[in-house]
This record gives structure tokens, sequence and C-alpha cells, in this order.
């Protein structure tokens, strides 16, 4: 049986090649039907995002996996060959095992750690299974490409850091107060960035979000958006002391808040940590603020410095998480190569068994009763000459699992003592 | 001081000893519940504070100021007098925390004037002295506890300044929570070495019956623990954290080791060497 894994991703294809070979949810099952029912074929999955698609299919050993992936996809997609020579890469075997464990941990992804594509990879699994595309071998393969994910999370950081700019306030926050419930929000304007960073907020336990803006209908429709409170634009400094969080994102042309406007509050605050976003272009908050103890101010860039430095210790992190999948697919080899031999290492066994019960049951008859001491003596004397026989073809079998060779030796030895499949 | 006065002011310490409990509770459970009940407290032990002050006064036929102890108790009476007014004019809660501590330690050293007769037993001795001792160490440990706490917050507040995160980002807790480290283990100290004080200078009192507060090892130890108080009162009301905290708990740990040094004759050890 082969594994072969072929596909375009990112890095060998621009958009346009990718959504020409992108099967949509609607497409897959009929695609699957169809891979599946070409010659040789086994079982077949399907991998289709915005970053890649791939093609994962096991065929028996006569079959040639890249030819009938390739005409599938030329079928399917009316592409010329020029262009799948050029993008398509394909895997077989181990290659095949190793790029899927590392889409699977997202070491393969544009940003890399980012959960999606396990999430996408399921599915594809869960699609092919419910047409009865995978079945056994890929089954047991996934489920492991879904374990690697899961220990390459758990035991590296790499997808723990933000690397989105409103997660990365959120991250900077949790940071300064520890937890966040009891904490509370005030926007100041509205905009894309500051409404996402807010919800973030709100999902990770702020407990009451105010808003104001120079509309107070637009205040007021924010404010439900959150159930939280609008407060009057002119009256929104005088609040600034029960305030944790602000995220400011007007679009007024001067600062709105000032180093002296913020001494007075972090005085009232008793000193509690502020965490001013400043995500305003021009800015909202004067930049001294930020030498104010206790005051944390963050403008946009600050937070992309964030984001990129988060981004390299994410990449600090792959490198780890690459040893770990390495690691696995080590493991995953040696046990389908111990699949591989463990049947005819059984047949041996039970051949040369076979052998000598039968023998012990000549001697039994031609020499009649013997006690039962002797019959245990020539149990363990016996069972000491076959073992001593198979051990030399065992250890072989053992060795050659899963060299370029080893086939032969299999057939050799299964010649040899005469071993029915 | 004459018995009676100091009867009179004993009473006084019982009473002042529930405004160093409230000031306990709200350092270390943060509740202010027993305000009230404190400040009640306190009135009252005010009032047999003064009654102690008269009783010497008339015994004396002076002005009870003439020696450490008399001055001790006049001070301690006139900051609650003192305490009492600018909760009255200004309703400041707040500054109990540290007057209700320190006027309790100072009444309570100031009935330890009079030497009483000896220790009713050895064990006793031993078991009181290795009390103190275990407290102040214990409370030590609370205090170490802190200064690692407020170096750590040093280094997450400067990255989290920055802008620009390296190692310590990314490994170091919240501030929030080496802050809440920080809070905790400082009034644990607090409240250790504020135990350790009151059994230290009773058992001073009574082992070296006269002259006991002249002791300079006993001296610095109160002083240490002044300034430990100054430094929970400035955190409670001010919420003075990062750079100061960190410069407090230092300073706090560097008289604490002094106090340790004078306790222990080290110095007199080094200086043979």
């Amino acid at each position: 049986m082969k594994l072969l894994l072929a596909g375009i991703s990112y890095k060998t294809a621009p958009v346009e090649v990718r959504e020409r070979l992108a099967f949509s949810d609607a497409v897959v099952p009929s695609a699957l039907k169809d891979l599946k029912a070409r010659e040789g074929v086994i079982e077949a999955m399907i991998l289709s995002t915005c970053n890649r698609v791939e093609v994962l299919i096991t065929t028996d050993d006569t079959s040639d996996a890249a030819a009938v992936v390739d005409g599938f996809l030329i079928d399917r997609h009316s592409v010329s060959a020029d262009v799948i020579e050029q993008c398509l890469y394909h895997h077989e075997g181990q290659a095949a095992i190793h790029h899927l464990f590392r889409v699977a941990a997202s070491l393969d992804s544009m940003v890399v750690g980012e959960t999606q594509i396990l999430g996408q990879l399921k599915a594809a699994y869960a699609t092919a299974k419910a047409h009865g595309a995978v079945s056994g071998w890929l089954e047991g393969l996934l489920s492991r490409a879904f374990g690697v994910a899961k220990r390459v999370r758990s035991e590296t950081g790499i997808g723990q850091m933000a690397v989105s700019v409103s997660y990365a306030a959120v991250e900077l926050a949790r940071k300064i107060f520890g937890s966040l419930s009891h904490r509370t929000v005030m926007l100041v304007g509205a905009g894309k960035m500051s409404e996402l960073a807010a919800r973030h907020l709100r999902r990770s336990g702020v407990s009451h979000v105010f808003v104001t803006n120079r509309t107070p209908e637009r205040a007021a429709e924010m404010a439900r958006l959150f159930q939280g409170t609008p407060v009057e634009y002119g009256r929104f400094t005088a609040m600034l002391p029960e305030v944790d969080i602000l995220i400011a994102s007007s679009g007024a042309p001067h600062y709105i808040l000032t180093k002296s406007d913020m001494q007075r509050v972090i005085a009232v605050r008793r000193n509690k940590p502020v965490f001013l976003i400043d995500i305003a272009v021009p800015r909202n908050i004067e930049p001294s603020v930020n030498k104010i103890d206790n005051v944390f101010l963050y403008d946009i860039d600050d937070l992309q410095e964030v984001v990129n430095a988060n981004l390299r210790e994410r990449l600090k992190e792959a490198e780890h998480a690459e040893q770990i999948v390495a690691q696995e697919v080590e493991r995953m080899m040696s046990r389908l190569q111990a699949q591989e031999i463990a049947p005819t290492i059984v047949s041996l066994q039970e051949q040369l068994e076979q052998i000598r019960l039968a023998e012990i049951d000549k001697v039994r008859r031609r020499y009649g009763p013997i006690t039962p001491e002797q019959e245990e003596a020539w149990h363990a004397l016996t069972r000491g000459i076959i073992n001593k026989i198979a051990h030399g073809p065992i250890s072989e079998l053992r060795m050659q699992a899963g060299r370029p060779e080893g086939a032969h030796v299999i057939e050799a030895i299964r010649k040899v003592f005469h071993l029915q499949d | 001081m004459a018995e009676m006065s100091v009867l009179w002011l004993r009473a006084a310490a019982v009473f002042y000893s529930l405004g160093l409990l409230h000031a306990i509770l709200m350092l270390v459970r943060k509740r202010e519940g027993l305000f009230r009940f404190a400040l009640g407290a306190f009135a009252i032990g005010a009032v047999l504070h003064f009654v102690s002050i008269l009783k010497e006064g008339v015994a004396t036929n002076r002005c009870p100021i003439g020696n450490i102890y008399e001055t001790l108790s006049m001070c301690a009476f006139l900051l609650t007098l003192l305490f009492l007014f600018i909760y009255w004019r200004y309703r400041m809660e707040s500054l109990g925390v540290f007057i209700f501590p320190l006027v309790f330690v100072m009444s309570l050293v100031a009935t330890l004037g009079n030497p009483v007769s000896a220790w009713s037993s050895p064990v006793v001795r031993n078991v009181w002295l290795t009390v103190h001792i275990v407290l102040v160490l214990l409370g030590y440990a609370a205090l170490v506890l802190a200064a690692v706490a407020s170096l750590l917050y040093l280094f997450q507040e400067r990255e989290l300044k920055s802008k620009k995160p390296r190692k310590f980002y990314y490994r170091l807790p919240p501030l929030g929570t080496l802050d809440e480290i920080i809070s905790r283990s400082m009034a644990l100290g607090f409240v250790l070495i504020t135990l350790a004080v009151i059994a230290g200078s009773t058992w001073a009192f009574i082992e070296l019956r006269t002259n006991w507060i002249g002791e300079p090892k006993i001296a610095i130890s109160f002083f240490t623990w002044a300034v430990y108080l100054a430094m929970v009162f400035l955190r409670v009301t001010v919420g003075w954290r990062g750079r100061k905290a960190a410069i407090m708990v230092v300073t706090v740990i560097g008289f604490s080791a002094l106090t340790w040094v004078a306790h222990a004759r080290l110095g007199a050890l080094l200086l043979k060497q």
C-alpha cells in the first residue's frame, strides 16, 4: 500500500492558482467519490482552504499514485498540466506523514501557530469519513495527526501569543491586570478595531463597558452592543478614575487626554494601574502620558510592535514544535513498520509451533504413555529448539522492516518457511 | 509609674488592641467592616488612657513626662486625640491602619515600665523567646517574598513601559498578580512582625527588669517596625507600587537585616576577626 499527499499551498502557488484548484464544500463529496473511483485508490481525503489545497490518498502498491492525483486535479479543474507541474508538491510515505503532521500542528501555516487549520483538517476528515472515503488506515493516521497537533499546542507556546492588534491589546491588558474580571473599559469614539478589541475584552471577563462619542446616538448604539453605559462626551474625563482600560479612537484632530489630566486621574485612583490604548490617527492621547507611573499607553504602532515580537516568539516556539513533529513521525514510522512485519512473524511462529506439536504427537504414538514429568521435559526441549530457530529470521525481519529492500527479505523468509499469505 | 496608672493604661491597651485587630484584618482580608467597632474601642481606650495619665500626674504631682514610659504614654495619648479629631473632621478611615497599631504598641511599651518579679518557670521563658524568634523569621520570609515579587514587578513594568516585549514579558506573571503577591506577603509579614514585637518587648521587659527599652538592639527593633508600619500605610492609602514600593521593601529588609545583626551580635563577631 502506498501513501501520497499532493497539493499546493500559499508557499508554492499564488492565489490565482489556488482559487482555481480549490474545492468548495459543496463539491467535495462528489470529488471524493470521483477520486476513490480511480484506479488503485483505496482511501482519499481532500483539504481545501484559502491557503492550501491538498489531496491525501492511499493506493495499492502497483498504481502510480502521483499520476492518479495529477489526472484527478486536471480533470476536475480543467487546468493545464504545466500549472500542475509547476505548483504541485508530492510527498510519499514518510514525507507525506511529516507534511501532514506539520500542517495539523500549524507549522506550515502562513501565521505559524494559528488554530484554524486544525479545525479545517478535522472538518475535511469528517466529510471524507461521512462519505466513506476514509476507513482504517487513513483514519489511524489522521487521528495521530490530531494528537500531534494537540501535543504541540500543549508543550510549546506556539499558539499563546496574540498575532492580531486587537488581541494583542487584550493580552497586554492581561499582562497588566492579571484577571480582567471586575475591570471596566471605556471606548472613546467608534471604529472597527476598537469595537473588536472591546468585544475581545468583554469576552475575557471585563465587567463593564462605558461608551462615549461626540454623537450621543452613536454612543447609545455602541453601548447597547456591549450592554454598556453611554457617557456624555464632555464628561468622559470625569469618569476616568473608574476606568481601568481606555480605548481611544476618536477623530479629534488634537489630544483629548493630556498628561496633566492623567496625573489627576492617577492620583484619584490611588495609583491603581491604567491601560490606555490609542488607536486613533492622529493620536488622541498625549504620548508623554506613558511617563506617569502606573499608566501604560500604547498607540497603534506599539501594538503592532507587540504583534511582531509575538510572531518572532512564535517562530522560536516553532523550532521546538518541529522537533516534536519529527519525533512523532519517527514513532509513527516504527509503528507502521511493526505492523508490516507483524503478520509474517505471527505465521512463522504458528508454523513452527504446528511442526513441534505434530512431532510430539508422533513420538507419543510410537512410545506409548509417558509420565507428566517426561511430557513436560519434551515440551521444554522442543520449545527451546523452535525458539532458537525462529530467533534468526525474526530479528532479521525486525531489522529489515521499513528499509527499501525489506520487502524482498520478508518475501524470501516467507518462501523459505513455506508461509501462506 | 504608679501602680494604679499602669492598671488603667493596661485596660486602655486592651481596647487599643481591638484597633490593631482591625488594622490586621483590613490588611490581610481587605475587610473594613470592623472599623466602627474598632473606632469605638479606640475611643474607650482613649478615656481609660486619660484616666491613667491623670492618676500618674496626681501620684507624682507633676506633668507625667518624667521618663521614657510616661513620655511614650503621653505621646500615644496625644496621637489618639489627634486621630480622633482628624477622623471627626475629615473621616479619614485609612489613617487608622497606621495609627491603631502605632498607638497600641506605644501604650503597650509604656505599661512595661515597672519591673515584675521574675519568670514563673524557665520553660515559659524559653517558649516565649522561641515564639518571638519564629514569628520574626516567618515575618522575614514574607518580607523576602514581597521583595522578590517587587523585583519581578519592576522587570515586568519596564517591559510594559518600553513597549518592546522581550523574554521577561513572556515569562513573568502579570503585574496584577505580582501586585497581589506583594500586598499579601507584605501584610502577612507585618502581622507576624507586629506580633513578634509584642512578644519580644514583653520578653525583654520581664528578662531585663529595668531599662530594657534603653538597649540599642531593642530601640532599633522598634525603629524597624515603625518603618515597616509606614510602608504598609503608604501602600494601603496612597497605593505605592512599582519602583517606590520596591525601594520601600528593600529599605525595610535593610533595617530588618540591621536588627538581626544587632540581635545576633554579628557585629561584635565580625570585629573580632
